[in-house]
């Protein structure tokens, strides 16, 4: 590593130092200020957050390796981009929200500038080893924000299980890891696919199916794909709302992040993709099916947005799946799940910043408590209404754009029955989102209740998700090609 | 010497126990004891591999150094979030921790 | 002329006055923009006719504009003698329907005209659409008012238990409805984006001449036939309609039965004709089978209704089965009379709504048993009734006759015994809509309720007068409509039965 690759690094050191700078801000300065000076804090972290976005301009995606750990491709900056936003709109969610709830709200801002710095991290490693760390780094940042409210019994528990179920995960990777690396003598990446088809390939070959295994633990895990989703409804409904968005969207796309690379870098060679490929197959469809079905009879809003997502992501990881090498195709699968999850990030938290803005103003969060929403807030209905129908893929939304990228895929690799399930899950969704709508629209309210004030920071993160959402629908281009530009450095990986 | 394969039976015997202690364990901090002994195990496999690769590459013994440092953080995390539910319940059994469920 | 986008001006006008009219103060001043919206628009889509470049089979006024150019998406739209009358039918429905709901929506009345215009727009965009990504935008955003209209606006009576959940009727039939659709649509979503695969374009002109193989007609036959199927509905999908038609506020039914069902209609003879012209051949016969059954289905049982509601739902499913006879009969004759007949029963259907939902604003019941001898007591009334019912079962000089004659025309050529079930149906029309007409306006007046019935008000007259107008242009001047819509129709026919270049797409799947 030379000194002139630290450039490269600039969007992590900012953040870092940004972290840091929170911290002490919190501390030393703002603690015992008085309360509007305090309100600063936020605004502080989005400054870090734009400065970081603005580092990425000088060294962002130009295919440099720096240290054998970490790459900087259009794919990591990609997904540094999506990071970077995705904490900055939890920012705003967060900030009439934490700052009523708990005195420690300092911390809170300084916490969530280190899980962006290990997104960045972790969707430019390139070595197990900086997978491990980065990882362990965005779970362990997480743990303690899921908890972050230390009186409240069910956010206790919610970081409680989402450790334990974390934990074992990790160290099952772990073991993985272990493995590839005694089959191959190396944990880099690209040595991986070199060693496990080549030369020793008698050997170790064997290995890939058990290996593939054990990693998808890890990644499944933070990507909440099923049979590792177990952590996920209790955690997204006792976590504090914007974390729940934080951990429905910035965390899980991270896990597919990870996911991406490993396999098509590390493990890309034909023989082995078939291997992972039908593995993956499977966990979609038990993904989907199952989280949908779940989800049918929630009645707790947060905890139905949790196996909406886990049901999601089933659809997303049919854009893994479907995955073409040749990159001048328009649906090569990548391109569909980057667009997917983009669209997902604006969809979700702007879901989430509605249930937040109801929560807050009156602290509930059955379905029920929605009835007649229309009437109180007309505009938070409305706004619910459109995440919604782009949660359940109705054009002209961003969340249309996504199925069609990741169903495109899949019609051009043939998978029918994939295709079939998928199609079947969709309508089975579409049924669950109504139920929003329908208690929102034509349940009379038990009660009148006043209209829903709503502060500036969440009146602007719902401004901006509405908006992208709707515009990744009517103008889809830019977004398009910039997703299919990222995608092409990992397909020239794949062979 | 001992070959490699011992080092991996004692390994995988390891994470097995530790798998086990995950998932059979009621209590918090033995759940996360099992945890260990998984962590435990993977650092065993690196360093034997380490030694039967060939020892002018540092990776496996670095791969361990850096589990066992992420381990203790990890720990020190963990142990913390048992302490907070602690206080709020009296209790770290995990059967008892269910106010959550659907 | 050709530089003035018409056709994107009469679709996204509505839109537009919707958006405004939600930041509308005051029922009275939101009422007239809506109408003053509708109206406009229907003025505007008149030109259509006025400018029609007559004999022309092809696409007039083409808006053509790259949406996103990397994937060959477009805006592109056009109307040709299929779609030309529906449009029109939308845009004349829809000031109707604003001028009936001026009284009788006690409630939130800005949504629901909001929701109506917005409506109108996706209904437009349905018939003018020609890529395919365009298309099903259109489809779906047709179908999200129409949610609300029924969910919000429906008659609130009665609970449903489904799933475990305690629905209201209107609520459940709001859903039902959604979902039927939307599970035809998914299919259709992955049939278009097979056809694109294989196209390399979204464009449905282009894709017309790719001739595909015959295997994989066979299967995106299916899959955009259920999409319409369910839409029509053809029989044995029909289950969600006469639910949504029942619960829907009559607006919402007008509309629903008018216009909302030949989206399906006109989807097959859009999409499914020209481009799979070898499945449709090979499926046809079976289809027409199931159109006949339709037929004579949903004629016995309107013939048992109670509720004259729901007599006409189910006079819907025998009509639509009616069309799709006509479009299956696969011969010129059949189509142009099918594309006349959609225009003929949204005029007809619409009007029995209209006016059922006339009497239902009165009395408030629709039970065949509350009424009797009405004729003595609202006279117009009656008389009008008489009169669309009397279209509504093909009576000779009147529009449904021109349209139900061609299409067994049609299907006569094809296939006799298809005819012969056909006319059994027509019989069958006859009789149920005179059963109800005997039930509601002969015999004894004596229902006390009924003795206090005012008759029509001006604004209804207005209403109606239109629509029976039409009814006599049709029934007497058939060929001001054939004119525009035959060379559309024997040109669909002509694509048909030319021998198909089967050139293989190589654009096959490999990682």
């Amino acid at each position: 590593m030379r000194a002139s690759d630290l450039i490269h690094l600039l969007p992590e050191l900012i953040l870092l130092g940004g972290a840091a700078l929170v911290l002490l801000l919190d501390i030393v300065w703002l603690r015992r200020a008085e309360e509007r000076r305090r309100q600063l804090l936020p605004y502080v972290a989005l400054g870090v957050l734009l400065v970081a976005a603005l580092g990425l301009i000088p060294g962002g995606g130009d295919n440099v390796s720096v240290a054998t750990m970490l790459v900087f491709d259009p794919f990591a900056l990609f997904f540094k981009v999506f990071a970077l936003l995705a904490v900055a709109l939890i920012v705003l969610l967060a900030t009439p929200y934490m700052q009523t709830r708990t005195p420690f709200s300092g911390e809170f801002y300084a916490l969530l500038l280190a899980t962006a710095l290990a997104i960045c991290l972790a969707v430019s490693a390139s070595n197990l080893v900086m997978i491990y760390l980065s990882m362990e780094f965005l779970s362990i940042t997480s743990y303690v924000l899921a908890g972050y409210f230390r009186q409240d019994r069910k956010s206790g528990e919610a970081a409680l299980k989402y450790f334990l179920y974390g934990a074992t995960a990790s160290a099952v990777m772990l073991y993985g890891m272990s493995l590839l690396y005694g089959a191959t003598g190396t944990t880099d990446l690209a040595g991986l696919v070199a060693g496990l088809s080549s030369g020793a390939a008698g050997q170790s070959a064997w290995l890939v199916t058990p290996a593939i295994i054990l990693l998808l633990a890890g990644f499944g895990f933070k990507a909440s794909l099923v049979p590792f989703h177990q952590w996920a409804p209790d955690t997204y409904e006792g976590a504090p709302t914007p974390v729940t968005a934080f951990l429905s969207t910035a965390s899980k796309a991270t896990g597919f992040a990870i996911l991406m690379r490993v396999f098509l870098v590390g493990m890309g060679a034909a023989s082995m993709a078939s291997q992972w490929i039908s593995l993956l197959v499977a966990l979609s469809v038990v993904t989907m099916t199952l989280g949908n079905l779940t989800a049918l009879r929630q009645t707790n809003i947060k905890r139905l947005l949790a196996y909406s997502s886990i049901a999601q992501a089933g659809y997303i990881l049919i854009g893994v799946v479907a995955v073409v090498s040749d990159s001048t195709r328009i649906f090569t699968g990548i391109n569909g799940v980057l667009i997917y999850l983009l669209a997902y990030l604006f969809t979700n938290v702007g879901a989430f910043a509605v249930v937040t803005a109801i929560e807050d103003a009156t602290g509930k969060l059955e379905i029920k408590d929605y009835s007649g929403l229309v009437r109180r807030s007309p505009w938070l209905a409305g706004l619910l209404f459109i995440f919604l129908i782009s949660l359940t893929g109705v054009p002209p939304t961003g969340g249309f754009l996504g199925k069609f990228f990741v169903f495109g895929a899949a019609v051009q690799t043939r998978m029918w029955v994939l295709l079939a399930i998928a199609a079947v899950n969709s309508v089975v969704a579409a049924f669950y989102y109504l139920n929003i709508v329908r208690y929102m629209f034509f349940v009379p309210a038990a009660e009148e209740g006043e209209p829903i004030r709503v502060g500036r920071p969440l009146q602007g993160a719902l401004a901006i998700t509405a908006v992208v959402t709707v515009l990744l629908g009517l103008i889809p281009g830019p977004v398009i090609l910039w997703a299919s530009e990222s995608a092409r450095s990992l397909l020239l990986a794949l062979r | 010497m001992v070959p490699l394969s011992w080092y991996l039976i004692l390994a995988a015997a390891l994470f097995c126990i530790g798998v086990f202690g995950a998932l059979a364990r009621r209590n918090a901090v033995g759940i996360l004891m099992g945890i260990e002994l998984m962590l435990n195990a993977v650092n065993i496999n690196l360093v034997a591999f380490w030694r039967h690769i060939g020892p002018d590459q540092m990776t496996g013994q670095l791969f361990a150094i850096f589990v066992i440092t992420v381990a203790a953080a990890e720990a020190a995390v963990g142990l913390a979030l048992i302490i907070a539910i602690y206080r709020q319940r009296n209790t770290v059994n995990v059967e008892e921790i269910d106010m959550m469920k659907g | 002329m050709n530089q003035f986008p018409l056709l994107s001006v009469i679709t996204l006008l509505p839109l537009v006055g919707g958006l405004i009219l939600l930041a509308l103060p005051g029922a009275r001043l939101q009422k007239w923009w809506a109408l003053g919206v509708s109206l406009a628009t229907f003025v505007i889509s008149c030109l259509l006719f006025v400018w029609w470049k007559a004999g022309e089979a092809g696409m007039q006024f083409v808006e053509r504009l790259p949406w996103v150019p990397q994937f060959n998406i477009q805006y592109y739209l056009g109307v040709d003698g299929l779609s030309l009358f529906l449009v029109l039918l939308t845009t004349f429905l829809t000031v109707l329907v604003i001028l009936f709901s001026w009284e009788g929506v006690e409630q939130q009345l800005k949504p629901f005209l909001a929701l109506l215009l917005l409506l109108e727009t996706g209904m437009i965009g349905v018939f003018v659409a020609l890529d395919l990504v365009l298309f099903y935008a259109f489809w779906e955003l047709s179908l999200i008012p129409m949610y609300f209209l029924i969910g919000g606006w429906g008659d609130a009576h009665g609970t449903y238990n489904f799933l475990g959940r305690t629905l209201s009727w209107r609520v459940y039939a709001a859903l039902k409805f959604f979902l039927y659709t939307f599970a035809g649509s998914a299919l259709m979503l992955v049939a278009i984006l097979v056809l694109y695969i294989r196209g390399g374009t979204f464009d449905l002109l282009a894709l017309q001449q790719i001739g595909l193989a015959p295997n994989l007609q066979f299967w995106l036959f299916l899959a955009f036939g259920l999409a319409f199927a369910i839409k029509v509905p053809l029989f044995p999908f029909h289950t969600w309609l006469p639910d949504a038609h029942v619960e829907a506020p009559t607006a919402g039914s007008v509309i629903l039965a008018s216009v909302l069902l030949k989206m399906g209609t006109y989807g097959f003879v859009r999409f499914c004709l020209p481009l799979f012209p070898d499945a449709s051949r090979q499926l046809g016969p079976w289809i027409a089978a199931l159109a006949i059954v339709g037929i004579l289905y949903g004629a016995l049982v309107a013939l048992v209704q109670k509720d004259v509601k729901s007599l006409v739902a189910y006079s819907s499913v025998a009509h639509l089965g009616f069309v799709m006879l006509g479009i299956f009969a696969l011969n010129a004759q059949g189509v142009a009379g099918a594309t006349l007949q959609m225009v003929n029963h949204g005029l007809s259907t619409g009007a029995l709504f209209l006016m059922v939902g006339m009497l239902y604003n009165r009395r408030h019941t629709r039970l065949l048993a509350d009424f009797g001898g009405l004729w003595k007591q609202i006279p117009i009334y009656g008389f009008l009734f008489l009169i669309v019912a009397l279209s509504s079962a093909g009576l000779p000089g009147l529009n449904g006759f021109v349209g139900e004659f061609n299409i067994l025309l049609g299907a006569f050529q094809m296939n006799r015994a298809y005819a012969v079930f056909g006319t059994l149906g027509i019989i069958l029309a006859a009789w149920y809509l005179l059963v109800a007409v005997r039930q509601m306006l002969h015999g004894p007046l004596n229902k006390a309720e009924n003795m206090a019935v005012r008759d029509l008000n001006v604004r209804e007259i207005v209403t109606l007068a239109p629509i029976i107008l039409l009814f006599f242009v049709i029934g007497l001047f058939p060929n001001l409509f054939f004119d525009k819509i035959n060379p559309s129709a024997q040109a669909v026919v002509d694509a048909l039965n030319r021998p198909q270049p089967i050139v293989s797409m190589a654009v096959d799947s490999e990682r």
